[in-house]
Order: C-alpha cells, then sequence, then structure tokens
C-alpha cells in the first residue's frame, strides 16, 4: 500500500516534469512564453546580448512587416524558421527591415540580432499593414508600446524582466480593482471571515474550552487581517 | 417558552423536523451549509458569462429605459432581474454608475466597459446575489423531496446538492439564470408529493413559462398525479396555462407571438439537432424517439411512486444532454434528480463527475466567451489577448473532432447513467413501501 502511494507520487513528479518540459520545448526555454501558430503577434526580448523578434500567427494568412533601427551598430543577425522565399529581410548596418507572411503551415518566423554601442533600438511593427500595439509583446506578456514607432532604451529588457510579479498582469490589474474598490473588497473579505470562524467555531473551537475567549481571538484575527491586506494591497498597487 | 416554541417551529420548517431533532446531523448540515457557502462566495465577484450581462442590459433597458418589453421570450425572468435591477440600483450607487454600459447597445464595447470598470467585482456579486438565494432555497428544499425519516440520507442529499460542481459552476462561474425555474421545478415536485396535485401543475406551469425546460416532466408529472380522466384533462390545461398566459400577454402588449418566437429560435432546434436522414424528406428525431419512450415506459408502470417519478425526471434529462446539442447551463436540471439517486446508488456520482470533468472540455466548443474571457473581470486585457484554447488544439490537432471524441464519451457515460437509473427503478418498483403516493381516498 505505501509503496502504491509512492509509486503514485513518483508518477505525478515524473507527469509534471514532462509536462514543464513540453512547455518550455514549444515555448522556448528563455524569454517570453508563446506558441508558435496558436499566439498571435510579436514577441521581443533580450538574450545573451542579442535581441529576438519573433512573431506566430493562428495558422491563418496574416502578413508580418516593420524594421528596425539603431544609433548604433547591429554586428550580426540570425534568421529563424525563414522558410518562405517570399519572406524578406534586408539588413544593414543600423537598420533591419523585413516582410513575412504567416500560413497554415508557417506558424512562426523570426530573426535575432547583437546591437553594439547604443543607445537606443526604434521599432516600426505592423501586422496586416495595421499597428496593432497590444499584439507587440516587448521583453513580457503584455508589455506593449504606447506608440506606433516606438523606442526602447539599453537597460529597457532589463527593467522589465527585473519588474515583481504583482506589477505583471493580470495581477497589476486585478490588485487595482481590489483596492479601488475597498468598501466591497472589506466586507467581501469580512463575510467570507466570518463563514470562516463559523466553521472553525462549530469544528475546531466546539472541542475547546473557553469557547467565548477563542470566538473573540478569531474576530480580532480577522480585523487584523483585514488591516494588513489594506496595507498589502496599497503597497501593491503604489 | 413562546420563543422556543417559535424557534423550534422555525428550525423545522428551515431543515425538516429529522434533522433538527438530531443535533449531530444538525451540527453536520450547518458544516456542510457554512463550507458550500463559503465555495460559493470565494467564486462569487470574479466570473461570469457574457449571457449574465446581456441579461442585466435587458433588465437595464427596462429598469432605466421604461422598455418592457426588452425580453419578451425570458419575460418573468426580465421582470425577476429588472425588479432586481431596480432594487439594488436605488440602493449602491455602484450599479447607477454602470447604467451607460448597461445601456450600451454594441455588445463588445458594453462588455469591455463592464470588465474594466473600477467596481466590477461589487456588480457582479450584486447581480449573482438572486442566484445565490434561490441556490440556497434549492439546498434546504431538496431534501424534502425523499428520504422520509431518514436524516443521514436527507443529509447526504443537502450536501451533494451544497457541492455539486455543476451547480457551482453553472451559478457562479457561469452566473447563468437556470436556478430559478429550478426552484420552482422543486416546488412543484414537492407539491406533488404531497399529493398537492393542482398547485403541483400550476408551479410548473410558472416554471415552464420561467425557463420552458420543466415542460419536459410535465406530462410524467401528469401521469404520476392524475386519477381520473377529469384530472389529465384539467392538468394538462394547467400545465400549458403558463404559457398560455405569456402568449396572451405578449400578444395584447407587444403584438407578437412569445411561442412561435421561441419554436424558431435555434434553441428549440438543440431538441431537433440529432436525427437519423432516411431518404428524401424524411427523418427521425432521435431526443423525440427516446422522449416518446421514456414517457411510454413510464405510462406502463403500475405503481408510480414519487421516487421513480424523480428517476425518471433524471432519465429525461439526461437523455436530453445525451443526444441533444446542448448549452453546459443545461445540464444544472438534471441535478435536483441525480442528487437524491446518488444516495441510492453512489456509482453514479463518480460518473456525474466525470460527467464535469468532460463538460470542461466540451466547454471549448463555444469558443472564448466561455472559456478565457470568464475570467476577464480580474483583467480583462490579459485574458483577451492570451492565447486561446482552440488555436492551441488545432496546432496538434483538429479542434472540432477533439471536443467531438470528448463530447461523444460524455454521451456514452450519460446514457450508461440512463441505465444504471433504469435498474434502480426496478429496484424500486419492486420495493412498495419507499415512497408510494398516498392513495385517494
Amino acid at each position: 500500500m505505501l509503496r502504491g502511494k509512492k509509486d503514485f507520487k513518483l508518477e505525478i513528479i515524473i507527469i509534471s516534469f514532462l509536462t514543464g518540459l513540453i512547455l518550455l520545448i514549444f515555448t522556448g526555454c528563455s524569454g517570453i512564453s508563446y506558441i508558435p501558430g496558436a499566439s498571435f503577434g510579436y514577441f521581443i526580448w533580450e538574450e545573451d546580448g542579442g535581441i529576438s523578434v519573433e512573431w506566430s500567427a493562428e495558422r491563418k494568412d496574416v502578413a508580418f512587416e516593420g524594421t528596425i533601427s539603431t544609433d548604433g551598430e547591429i554586428s550580426s543577425y540570425r534568421l529563424k524558421e525563414w522558410e518562405e522565399d517570399s519572406d524578406v529581410i534586408n539588413a544593414g548596418k543600423e537598420k533591419i527591415s523585413f516582410s513575412t507572411t504567416l500560413g497554415s503551415e508557417d506558424y512562426s518566423d523570426g530573426f535575432s540580432f547583437t546591437p553594439i554601442n547604443y543607445t537606443y533600438l526604434e521599432f516600426n511593427l505592423r501586422i496586416n499593414g495595421e499597428h496593432e500595439l497590444s499584439r507587440i509583446n516587448l521583453g513580457g506578456f503584455l508589455e506593449n508600446p504606447e506608440d506606433n514607432v516606438f523606442r526602447v532604451g539599453e537597460n529597457y529588457f532589463i527593467e522589465v524582466e527585473m519588474k515583481p510579479w504583482y506589477q505583471k498582469r493580470p495581477f497589476r490589474e486585478f490588485f487595482h480593482k481590489l483596492f479601488s474598490n475597498k468598501y466591497f473588497t472589506f466586507l467581501y473579505l469580512f463575510l467570507m471571515g466570518v463563514v470562516i470562524i463559523e466553521i472553525l467555531r462549530v469544528t475546531v473551537i466546539a472541542r475547546r474550552k473557553r469557547k467565548l475567549m477563542w470566538i473573540g481571538i478569531s474576530y480580532t484575527a480577522l480585523f487584523v487581517i483585514e488591516a494588513c491586506i489594506y496595507f498589502i494591497l496599497r503597497f501593491l498597487v503604489r | 417558552m413562546r420563543a422556543r416554541l417559535f424557534f423550534k417551529k422555525l428550525g423545522n420548517f428551515i431543515v425538516t423536523e429529522e434533522i433538527f431533532e438530531d443535533k449531530k446531523s444538525l451540527r453536520s448540515l450547518y458544516k456542510y451549509f457554512l463550507a458550500g457557502l463559503l465555495i460559493r462566495l470565494i467564486l462569487l465577484p470574479f466570473f461570469y458569462q457574457r449571457d449574465l450581462l446581456s441579461t442585466y442590459q435587458r433588465a437595464a433597458e427596462t429598469v432605466f429605459a421604461g422598455n418592457m418589453g426588452a425580453d419578451i421570450q425570458q419575460m418573468l425572468t426580465n421582470i425577476i432581474h429588472s425588479a432586481y435591477l431596480f432594487i439594488i440600483k436605488s440602493i449602491v450607487p455602484a450599479i447607477n454608475e454602470l447604467a451607460p454600459i448597461l445601456l450600451e447597445k454594441d455588445t463588445w464595447i458594453s462588455w469591455l466597459s463592464f470588465n474594466s470598470s473600477y467596481n466590477v467585482f461589487t456588480a457582479l456579486a450584486l447581480f449573482k446575489i438572486p442566484y445565490l438565494i434561490f441556490d440556497i432555497v434549492c439546498m434546504f428544499l431538496i431534501m424534502r423531496l425523499s428520504f422520509d425519516g431518514e436524516p443521514g440520507n436527507k443529509l447526504r442529499v443537502f450536501k451533494l446538492w451544497a457541492f455539486n460542481p455543476i451547480v457551482i459552476f453553472v451559478l457562479y462561474i457561469f452566473a447563468r439564470h437556470d436556478i430559478i425555474g429550478i426552484l420552482a421545478t422543486l416546488v412543484a415536485l414537492l407539491l406533488a408529493k404531497k399529493d398537492r396535485k393542482y398547485w403541483a401543475i400550476a408551479v410548473l406551469s410558472f416554471g415552464i413559462a420561467l425557463r420552458f425546460f420543466p415542460i419536459m416532466i410535465l406530462p410524467i408529472l401528469i401521469l404520476y398525479l392524475a386519477r381520473t380522466k377529469k384530472d389529465y384533462v384539467l392538468l394538462s390545461a394547467i400545465g400549458v396555462s403558463g404559457l398560455a398566459v405569456m402568449e396572451l400577454t405578449s400578444h395584447f402588449y407587444f403584438g407578437r407571438s412569445v411561442i412561435f418566437s421561441l419554436l424558431n429560435t435555434q434553441h428549440f432546434d438543440y431538441i431537433l439537432s440529432s436525427k437519423l436522414e432516411l431518404i428524401i424528406h424524411d427523418r427521425i428525431f432521435i431526443f423525440v424517439v427516446a422522449y416518446i419512450l421514456i414517457i411510454l415506459s413510464f405510462i406502463h408502470i403500475r405503481k408510480k411512486s414519487f421516487d421513480l417519478l424523480l428517476n425518471y425526471g433524471a432519465i429525461i434529462y439526461l437523455a436530453y444532454v445525451s443526444l441533444c446539442y446542448f448549452h453546459p447551463q443545461y445540464m444544472l436540471w438534471v441535478v435536483p434528480f441525480l442528487v437524491i439517486i446518488f444516495v441510492r446508488r453512489k456509482s453514479l456520482l463518480y460518473y456525474h463527475w466525470i460527467q464535469f470533468a468532460l463538460l470542461m472540455v466540451i466547454l471549448i466548443y463555444w469558443g472564448d466567451l466561455v472559456t478565457k474571457f470568464v475570467f476577464a473581470p480580474i483583467d480583462h486585457k490579459f485574458f483577451v489577448y492570451l492565447t486561446s484554447i482552440i488555436p492551441f488544439i488545432e496546432r496538434f490537432y483538429n479542434a472540432a473532432k477533439f471536443v467531438n471524441i470528448f463530447r461523444s464519451i460524455f454521451t456514452g457515460v450519460s446514457l450508461w447513467m440512463i441505465y444504471l437509473i433504469y435498474q434502480d427503478n426496478k429496484k424500486l418498483a419492486g420495493n412498495e413501501s419507499i415512497g408510494n403516493r398516498p392513495e385517494e381516498s
């Protein structure tokens, strides 16, 4: 019986590991996680001093085109999954321009380049001729630019990477809504707290002496937790 | 002394006499109730499916714009939502602030604006509170349907409803209003159990006017309750009176037929969705055949006990979800019948959990609206741009085939459940002592 349980745990660990491995293979072990042929948009990240620019569509004909320029120099570039003859890339010392089309069999394309001695990179990226800023992920999922033609500084990608989890989506928006709607949030938490204390009262506290004291402690703890949540939320949305 | 008597009567009224008199059962019931309530509260403000917003948008049309015919197909449901919206808008300023969003005609803009509003959680919690109330009433009503004198089994029925995954999913994640019609159906069944035949059919008729689904059990309820030819005529007339009143009201007030409008919706076509094509124009609608077989087999049972009636209710709704195209919330209609059968046949409970797991895959049918968009109140932009499930599956395998494999397994499991219930029927028919209807004197 004990051995059976151990085997079961081992199976769970192996399955979890394999699932993680498959996800890593399909999403790339670094950079932004995306699924070629299922995710839609541009995915741009920095890795070992090089900048990777990749794009993917949901297995339908979509044109991706754009230019990347810099005030420094592009020392080298490398294509990734560049299959179609009609896909074009022109790489100069200060500028790369490209024009490709993805389709039902072409899940994703991309390239990486190494810029040197630069202070900024300027991007002008289009999908089917339009600037779809929400589909341009810069260093992280939904880290979108604000302008059609946008610049990122030398340290931009490091800054994005350094962002704590609570300042990333969806947590940022979730905490913001909870904090901006304080009266609801604290009434809601209070009601849940009351239900939890009631569950404790009829289970754990019912078996103890000095029941009233324990109920008093529970409600005090609830108020302390509410106050803590207020300060935590204030910190998270600052 | 009077106060004590009052609370005793109140306790008996709410939790039944058997449970109220047994302190251990009463404590267990309270524990289950609290745990069930906690799960519901956790989910209350964060998730919904687009239809909830549409329901309240139609109610807003009535409340803010005075349009009484905003939803003639579900007139009573709209009246209930409108009355509730009128009350909460008078009490909670956040709801008044949402009025322009609720009145917005463009479905995409209203959905985005609603999800991005800072008080979306307040609105969602308030919008779902009526469903929570109806659900709690159902929770306490359902244990009265069976197992008289068996507090342990009554308690199990209560527990099975309180923690039922379909109930929790449909009401608190999906947020659909089917529970209103289900409450009416449960009241009708309870009245039928107490042999109040006219009241039972009248309440069911009201339920039909609310949500149309109870019409499927109307024939078996009439067959169970009727004793004379006059009963058959009267009960049938009362049974369709709810729809008749709706038809007359919509005809005179709005100049439109509600019945023909319902018959011409794609929802009615769902019933006819599975068919055998014969030749030229000749085809057989499989659910209609199955339904007739179920009704005929009920007619041929000599001793129709109340538990048998409940079993047939489960069979009818299981046959519906097995053989017809259905929306996830329609699964809720089978739950009140199943939770009672689970107590007698525990194996059915495991199949029910399999049904729920399969339903989560079948959901993919309906795309983003019922999958990732359900989480949109948390951060609509994140869930709009998150990779959808269908393209993800399409990347590896044909999504329609993938879902239909699970759909077929779902049908197989549901048909097997019908078979197990049919076996239970035989057992019940052999045991005359269980829940036989009182004979007319």
